[in-house]
């Protein structure tokens, strides 16, 4: 098993995609408008939900992964969904993972707004969606910033997808745990091609976050 | 004379609560009208109320009771101390004031436009409205606010931190818009020269309470109260007994030898307080103006430029006077100095202090 399987490498790398990407939009598709409401709205328990998600933010992602194998097995709560060791279960062990990331940021991004700024806008006396409109065109920098940490925080995982997908061959092996088991058989050419695909995704989303955070800095 | 009045929105028992505790705050309006064309300038001192008042008119204070406010058809806006601006083009800030209204978008271009030339910023229509300046930002959200043809307008310190040239400039952008528009305006303001230059009406707020409102000229010569008095720039206040009548002329004893003549109308023995504008304490130079009440020296003078604030000392009181800068008396005068004072009677307010 020596030498550089390139077919290999990009068919991970895919999944690899598939699996993070599923989860980023799941978690986007939930995480925004939460982030928007905790933003812009005062509730009671308010202060509670924004404190566990900021628990959340760092929570580590091997004890995500141990929790959702323990419901995903046979004997836990969602065992009749046979997630264990699918995608099924990765996409749903890192969209918790990614979650936190998303409602966080777009959380600050909102509550980073004037306290005054959604009166403001009432008094133009604009329908509400269009006032949500605003807010969202408002804070899109901050929205792009939390779903590309998210991405970021989730691609580079390895202690949730190695738990609950069990890195199985051509179903749950994604980047970071094939760089592992790659490592640990001593197969270090695949391992770096792996990590460089990696690495570089992940410079791809800092540069992006980098370039979206400074032109915020000037807008 | 000003055109017959109409009422566009008239606020009846309005109550409005803030806070909890020791902070807890209430505004109490029994009535306040804004009419068409006419600018309302709502004086007070700082915490009196009169932001909250301002959002309360607007409808965002959540506590304000439905029936207490009957607005117009048309729409009520607030321009805030601190305008928030878009991101965006100025154009684009404008331009949100008019969206999901249904109207044309070439007919949206050309209120724009009106709005952009009505307050002198078409030039920056496309700049990013985050760049502009404090002066430009608020000629922004001025015409962000005239793009909706209110029907009133609401302006909290719409002169703050302006130069003196931005201060004139806006007040007469402001004062033309207004005529033009016939919109009806109340302005919360603590430059009290500026708002005299665009009130119509004056509304006095003290810890919450709207104590009392009328035509200018009236709240400025016969302020309620003292503290009325000295929100509205009556400096000169004193407190004494009513002692001879002589030719309609009330004499009131301040200490012994200190009196000041008032036409109004008090029977000997009548407690009161007395109050003066400074523009109507007259330094006596012996041309016979008004009645002399007597001597005091000079301890201060500030000049702006164009007015003279001379603080003068008579017994131990502190009394202000006005005179224009670079001129005569400014020019001559230097602290220390004695100098006679002197008032007309019938521009003396005068109230009995009622015993509670």
């Amino acid at each position: 098993m020596e030498g550089l399987d390139l077919a290999m490498i990009s068919e991970i790398t895919l999944r690899t995609l598939w699996v993070c990407g599923a989860a980023l939009v799941i978690s986007s598709g939930i995480g925004v408008p939460i982030g928007i409401a905790l933003g812009a709205r005062r509730f009671a328990g308010r202060t509670l939900f924004v404190s566990s998600v900021n628990a959340g933010m760092g929570a580590p992602p091997v004890v995500v992964g141990l929790v959702c194998v323990m419901l995903f097995w046979r004997s836990g709560l969602l065992g009749g969904f046979g997630l264990a060791y699918t995608q099924t279960g990765m996409i749903l062990a890192q969209t918790l993972i990614a979650l936190p990331l998303v409602i966080g940021i777009t959380l600050a991004a909102v509550g980073s707004l004037d306290e005054e700024w959604e009166l403001q806008v009432r008094t133009l006396g604009i329908g509400r969606m269009w006032r949500l409109w605003l807010l969202i065109r408002e804070v899109r920098m901050g929205i792009l910033a939390a779903v590309l940490a998210a991405l970021g925080g989730i691609l580079s995982e390895v202690g949730a997808v190695m738990i609950v997908g069990g890195n199985l061959e051509g179903e749950t092996r994604v980047l970071t745990t094939a760089i592992m088991m790659y490592t640990r058989m001593g197969n270090f050419e695949m391992a770096l091609g792996l990590a460089t695909v990696l690495v570089g995704i992940t410079f791809l989303l800092a540069g992006l976050l980098t370039a979206i955070q400074q032109s915020g800095r000037t807008r | 004379m000003k055109k017959a009045t109409r009422i566009v929105l008239s606020a009846t028992q309005l109550r409005c609560q803030r806070g909890a505790g020791k902070d807890r705050f209430e505004l109490n309006v029994p009535s306040l009208d804004l009419c068409a064309g006419e600018v309302c300038v709502i004086l007070g001192p700082n915490g009196a109320g009169k932001s909250t008042l301002l959002r309360a008119l607007a409808g965002l204070e959540k506590s304000v009771a439905r029936e207490s406010l009957r607005v117009p058809d048309g729409p009520v806006t607030l321009v805030f101390q601190r305008p928030a601006a878009l991101s965006g083009s100025v154009h684009f800030n404008i331009s949100a004031a008019l969206l999901g209204k249904g109207i044309p978008r070439d007919e949206q271009r050309r209120q724009i436009s009106a709005a952009l030339a009505r307050f002198g910023i078409e030039h920056l229509s496309e700049q990013d409205a985050r760049t502009l300046s404090g002066g430009e930002l608020r000629r922004l959200a001025l015409a962000r606010a005239f793009v909706l043809e209110p029907s009133v307008l609401l302006l909290d310190e719409p002169f703050d931190d302006l130069d003196a040239e931005g201060q004139r400039g806006l007040t007469l952008d402001l004062q033309k818009a207004i005529a033009e528009t016939d919109v009806a305006v109340a302005m919360v303001t603590h430059d009290l020269r500026r708002a005299l230059l665009l009130a119509d009406k004056i509304a006095v707020l003290t810890r919450g309470d709207l104590a009392q409102q009328g035509p200018r000229d009236e709240v400025l010569m016969r302020p309620a109260s003292e503290e009325i008095a000295r929100s509205v720039g009556m400096t000169n206040l004193a407190t004494g007994r009513v002692g001879r009548r002589e030719e309609g002329v009330a004499w009131i004893e301040i200490e012994d030898g200190f009196e000041i003549p008032t036409c109004a109308d008090f029977q000997p023995g009548d407690s009161v307080w007395v109050g003066i504008r400074p523009e109507h304490l007259k330094l006596d130079v012996g041309r016979g103006e008004g009645q002399p009440i007597g001597k005091a020296v000079v301890e201060s003078l500030i000049s702006d430029g164009l007015a003279t604030v001379a603080s003068l000392r008579i017994r131990d009181r502190l009394f202000t006077t006005h005179l224009l800068s670079g001129r005569g008396l400014a020019r001559r005068l230097q602290p220390g100095d004695p100098v006679s004072l002197a008032v007309s009677p019938e521009q003396v307010h005068a109230q009995r202090i009622e015993v509670a």
